[in-house]
């Protein structure tokens, strides 16, 4: 029996342009955030905000989850990749769709620019989920539940994209037969539940067991957490579309909350069942993503109530609870998993020939822990006052945590580039 | 010889050598554990055939999506050819039986925080 063949050139300059494209993009986010701190205390929908939630999702968050899945996708379906060209079109498309939107956002022209990046954003997902499917549908064997989790989050995205561009359109044509923000709500739930968690779960929950050498892994647990959280998106959608945000809303979020109450178990069995005591940096960014998650989702019943109270403070507690999820959540996962899956890659492209004939570095001995450290520590510093700015309504706190970010996003990158500039010692 | 432990068959007469190609791939780590391949319980058998001058190597890995699998596997063959250049090297992989942590060495579980 042999294991496939997990790295290739190809793969390898697929995989190493989705991370630094998404590490650019997390720069360039907080530069848009750290001008636009006035927006952050105004309504949701605006101009800056769009294109700053825009820039978070796709350019940051998107990006280097279409990188890694290139890499993964292979390890979780037992697959080679059913093409290496595909991600290429994909890649180059997702770069012009998401600039046409951005700026478009940014300065707010809902002409031809918004509608023509919406578009080509669309193409390049629609090429993303078919290498996906077509992956998928070669392996023979019973799909795990990893691989459903995968493909269904695809099915999301792929859903969240074609919402997203009929809302462009709207902009000019209004012809969705609701209010713009009822579709709003929508469009994002389905980005952040549909195509996030669902991703992220299927994702972590084969990489945690493996990073932990953990002994005890229940899929059981897995299934469960699958079918809540689909149900839970479906029910709030079809709820929410016909009724609007209502009592039952509550119900919907408790079915939501409970699915992710399930795989933080799963997650917390695998810690407690870990072979490798030591946690690690990244694991520690991991931890605190989960715990910034844990924190978002529980702003969503403020939100509920005021909503239902018609009370202005819902779009307070809606930017509070967007903020907490793609700035904490997704960003803590990704500052801390990018320094567990890239330099693996790297590893295995610069010593995978010469591991066992002599002694090598290890993957983590790829990136500097002295510069993951700074970062980790900037990042908990913007954690603290952007959110101490933001429940107070201090602009100055705000702009100091912004500040923080800014900075985290930079050695974040420097090192990110370390580890691709790494050149190949023997001793 | 899962768990590291290499019973030696006085009447075999490559007992010895297979002895010393064990403690050769104690150089080969897992890069993510940061542990040797032999404390880590992954090789279940050392083979020497002398008339086609080839060593086989049984092994499996801790997981069967594990991404460092290649690399790993590669390693022992890298490690097979420099240390025994006159030998043709062979990695067989099994998953039979499954890894699990019983498997590991003490020194394996030393080195993992474990003891």
């Amino acid at each position: 029996m042999k294991v496939i063949n997990k790295q290739s050139e190809a793969l390898y300059k697929i995989v190493v342009g989705h991370y630094l494209f998404s590490a650019l993009c997390f720069v360039i986010l907080t530069m848009m955030l750290f001008h636009s701190v006035a927006e952050l205390s105004g309504h949701y929908f605006n101009p800056r905000i769009l294109a700053i939630t825009h820039m978070a999702a796709l350019g940051w968050g998107t990006t280097i989850v279409f990188g890694a899945s290139y890499q993964l996708i292979p390890v979780i379906f037992e697959k080679d990749l059913y093409s290496y060209r595909l991600p290429w079109v994909s890649f180059i498309t997702f770069i012009a769709g998401l600039t046409l939107l951005v700026c478009s956002f940014w300065q707010f022209d809902s002409g031809l620019c918004m509608q023509l990046g919406g578009l080509l954003l669309l193409i390049s997902i629609v090429l993303f989920a078919l290498i996906v499917f077509l992956t998928a549908r070669t392996n023979k064997k019973e799909a795990s539940i990893q691989q459903e989790f995968m493909v269904t989050s695809t099915l999301w995205l792929a859903g969240t994209a074609l919402l997203g561009v009929l809302l462009v359109f709207n902009f000019r044509f209004a012809f969705l037969p609701k209010d713009h923000l009822h579709f709003l709500k929508l469009h994002a739930h389905m980005g952040i539940a549909g195509w996030f968690l669902l991703l992220i779960i299927g994702v972590s929950s084969k990489l945690i067991p493996m990073f932990l050498v953990s002994r005890k892994t229940n899929d059981k647990l897995l299934n469960w957490c699958y079918y809540l959280i689909n149900g839970a998106l479906i029910a709030f959608l079809i709820d929410t579309y016909i009724n609007g945000i209502n009592t039952k809303t509550y119900f919907i979020s408790m079915v939501l909350v409970s699915g992710i109450l399930i795989y933080l178990r799963y997650v917390s069995d695998c810690f407690r069942s870990r072979i490798k005591k030591q946690i690690e940096l990244p694991i520690t960014n991991t931890i605190i993503s989960f715990v910034l998650m844990l924190a978002g989702v529980f702003v969503l019943p403020l939100i509920i109530y005021y909503q239902l109270k018609q009370d202005p403070q819902t779009v307070h507690y809606t930017t509070l609870y967007g903020s907490l999820l793609f700035m904490g959540w997704l960003s803590a996962l990704i500052l801390g998993q990018a320094f567990k899956t890239l330099p693996f890659i790297v590893w295995a492209r610069k010593y995978e020939h010469l591991a066992g004939k002599s002694k090598t570095p290890l993957p983590a001995d790829l990136y500097s822990k002295l510069l993951l450290r700074v970062q980790t520590i900037l990042f908990l510093a913007f954690c603290l006052a952007f959110y101490l700015g933001f429940i107070l309504k201090s602009e100055p706190i705000t702009s100091a945590g912004l500040g923080c970010l800014i900075l985290t996003a930079i050695v974040y990158f420097v090192n990110l580039v370390k580890v691709l500039l790494h050149k190949a010692i023997v001793n | 010889m899962i768990g590291g432990d290499m019973e030696i068959d006085i009447r075999d007469k490559t007992s010895f050598f297979k002895a010393q190609v064990q403690e050769s791939l104690r150089t080969v780590l897992d890069p993510e554990l940061d542990v040797n391949i032999i404390d880590l319980g992954l090789v279940y058998g050392i083979d020497v055939n002398e008339e086609t001058k080839t060593i086989t190597v049984t092994m499996t890995l801790s997981s069967q999506y594990c991404p460092m699998g290649d690399a790993i596997l590669q390693s022992v063959e890298n490690c097979l050819e420099h240390f025994y250049p006159a030998y043709i090297p062979k990695v067989e992989l099994t998953w039979e039986p499954r890894w699990s942590y019983e498997s590991l060495t003490e020194e394996g579980l030393r080195q993992l925080g474990r003891r």
